[in-house]
């Protein structure tokens, strides 16, 4: 009897301080009532619980770590009776970067209660023939997840662009198979909008590749809310573009242009892409073609104001120079000796050897050097 | 015959009216309804249109588990781009059809029969060969079936198939809810393949529940309307869709079961034996008649 009496005293208690538990947690969670509760006034006998919670209001990214989780999974959780396709291979790394220029990682884990990270199974049922019809099942989940995507730049619904047949499948490719069932994405390099209000100037030729490849821009710092398909569909046609989001997606970089500078970006007809030297004169290509805009113009969205001088940026006279990361070390006959000693009139480009040297002899640039050449 | 045709058309037409009063007043006992009320627990399916793909891999598994050659898996999904509204046939029990032809991304549809509470075939069976079954099936027994074809013509979805290439046995076809799956506890063979879940297969009343908690949770996504619980007197087979499936996919059909009609005239006709009699009196009366004028015409 005292027994009896002890688990029901227990019984209680456990209940009691799990239902504050989740009491505490609903006040923390900030969330809408009817994110969760289906009816108005949910009661505690009848909480009319949403079946498949989907909270889009923030993302789990604030929480969790990318870094945390697996770069690859396999999903082997599904067997069937004769399996004709391998483990699919899936890459949550790629998949999760990509979620950023759309809804995020909610896009995919759509329930997240407190807590850690729920698995798919938590609710999706493995076996199709399952005790609840409210629910789709673990495999038809996983389709729908996948396909609701895939399915919108291809038409025909293709089993092999993420299974493989089992007896081609080798674990220890894994990681490798993901890159051949990569969707080429497709990039503009210039897209040209037309815009029908400003009739001085109708084209608005914007260098997608500039922007990418030259400024570095992150594609997040463009691309939100997009579709994948808006870079993964193969029949994209990027010349025939409407404007539609006008000046706000420049605006983060270009407000001055924008308020007062209209040519600058409107032309009558499309711009060449942007060049260094035809744009500023100072040819790039040769010494900073690897550095990133910010190296030289270094304030934020100043970028004039630089002399095409060596020394208004490099302080280098001929004591602190290390000569050897242009490739040449200098020999000791030479390292003492000052830069227009062989770099006449500034040019740095091409020394000369006959202020000392009889070229008559031989003394010439690059068949005879000042030192040995350092990689 | 001294009897001209304005008399004879009057008889004819008295004789008319008397049968039509009498079917308009005896079927009031049979109706279409059957009398043997439905089990609580028969199953049914719902077919949720926004989520098929139109793989086709449905279409498949049924041939597969009912031994008609299925050809390979891989070029079902082609089949939906040939631009046709294909019906189900003697050789494909299921097929799966794009909802608007002219529109690729449009949603698809899964036709098959849908295995009505009141089987409009059943009724028309003359021999008893259709039988709607406890767990929701309307099956077929080969063994009393005699080829009439009556449930073809009676079907309001236009389901069952003739195998008119065979000269002889031929058979009538249509889905039979995988009955033999069904009674060793396996799911519908189309259910059971469905990579996304499109086929829901659980009981009937459970079912029309969760068709309309969907349609209440995503009101934008679908039509108000769960076709199939209402339609011909219900069916087992329901259907969600992204817009109206009446005069697209389906014929526009009344809430009455279909048996409502044929049977109300078939069985009125021949309740009680009363309008058979009363018509042979009927006869009878215009032949005497007719006969007793012959008579005293002949006396002049």
């Amino acid at each position: 009897m005292r027994k009896l009496i002890y688990l029901i005293l227990f019984a209680f208690l456990t209940t009691t301080f799990a239902q504050n538990k989740l009491s505490k947690l609903h006040s923390k969670q900030n969330l809408e009532c009817t994110t969760c509760h289906e009816c108005e006034v949910p009661t505690k006998t009848n909480p009319c619980l949403a079946l498949c919670p989907r909270d889009k209001s923030k993302g789990i990214s604030n929480v969790y770590k990318l870094e945390k989780a697996a770069k690859v999974f396999e999903i082997n959780n599904i067997k069937g009776e004769k399996d004709i396709y391998a483990p699919v291979v899936f890459s949550h790394k790629v998949h999760a970067e990509m979620s950023e220029m759309n809804n995020g990682c909610i896009t995919c884990h759509h329930y997240n209660p407190p807590g850690e990270i729920v698995k798919c199974t938590f609710c999706h049922e493995v076996d199709r023939n399952k005790s609840t019809i409210n629910m789709p099942d673990l495999k038809s989940a996983y389709h729908r997840q996948c396909m609701d995507c895939h399915k919108t730049w291809e038409e025909k619904t293709k089993c092999e662009n993420c299974h493989t047949l089992n007896n081609n499948y080798k674990p220890e490719n894994s990681e490798s198979s993901t890159v051949k069932i990569n969707l080429p994405l497709k990039r503009p390099i210039t897209k040209v909008y037309e815009t029908e209000k400003y009739i001085k100037g109708k084209l608005v030729s914007f260098h997608h590749n500039d922007h990418v490849e030259l400024f570095g821009l992150e594609c997040t710092s463009c691309h939100k809310d997009e579709s994948c398909q808006s870079c993964h569909n193969q029949k994209l046609d990027f010349k025939k573009t409407i404007d539609t989001t006008r000046h706000s997606r420049c605006e983060s970089c270009h407000s001055a242009e924008i308020k007062n500078q209209c040519a600058k970006c409107h032309s009558e007809k499309e711009t060449a892409p942007f060049n260094h030297f035809t744009n500023t004169g100072f040819d790039i290509t040769k010494y900073h073609s690897k550095n990133s805009c910010k190296s030289c113009h270094a304030k934020a969205g100043n970028f004039s104001g630089l002399k095409a001088q060596c020394q208004s940026c490099h302080k280098w006279n001929g004591d602190n120079f290390d000569h050897s990361i242009t490739g040449l070390k200098l020999s000791e006959d030479h390292i003492d000796l000052e830069c227009s000693d062989c770099h006449e009139n500034n040019n740095y480009k091409k020394p000369t050897c006959s202020s000392c040297h009889d070229e008559a002899e031989g003394f010439i640039v690059p068949q005879k050097l000042p030192g040995e050449k350092v990689n | 015959m001294s009897q001209n045709r304005r008399e004879f058309l009057k008889t004819f037409a008295a004789i008319g009216a008397t049968a039509a009063t009498l079917t308009a007043v005896t079927p009031k006992v049979t109706k279409g309804k059957s009398t043997r009320p439905l089990s609580p627990n028969r199953k049914g399916v719902l077919v949720d249109t926004t989520v098929c793909i139109g793989c086709g891999k449905c279409e498949w598994a049924c041939k597969t588990a009912h031994d008609i050659e299925p050809g390979s898996i891989n070029d079902y999904n082609t089949k939906l781009t040939d631009n046709s509204q294909r019906r189900p046939s003697e050789n494909a029990l299921t097929v799966v059809n794009q909802i608007d032809i002219s529109n690729a991304n449009s949603g698809k549809i899964k036709l098959q029969c849908m295995h009505c509470e009141h089987p409009a075939c059943e009724s028309a069976c003359i021999v008893g060969a259709i039988t709607k079954q406890e767990n929701g099936a309307v099956t077929w027994d080969t063994d009393k079936c005699i080829g009439c074809r009556y449930c073809m013509v009676a079907c309001p979805f236009q389901i069952p198939a003739f195998e008119y290439h065979k000269a002889l046995d031929p058979k009538i076809v249509k889905c039979d809810f995988c009955i033999n799956r069904t009674t060793e506890g396996k799911l519908p063979a189309c259910v059971e393949i469905c990579p996304v879940g499109t086929l829901t297969y659980g009981t009937r009343d459970e079912l029309v529940i969760e068709a309309k908690r969907r349609i209440g949770k995503d009101p934008d996504k679908y039509f108000n309307q769960v076709f199939g619980e209402y339609e011909v007197g219900g069916t087992s087979w329901l259907y969600l869709a992204d817009k109206n499936l009446v005069d697209g996919v389906f014929p526009k059909l009344g809430t009455n079961p279909a048996p409502g009609v044929s049977e109300s005239i078939q069985h009125g006709l021949f309740a009680y034996f009363v309008p058979p009699v009363a018509l042979y009196a009927l006869l009878g009366g215009v032949m005497w008649l007719s006969k007793n004028k012959e008579k005293n015409e002949g006396g002049h």
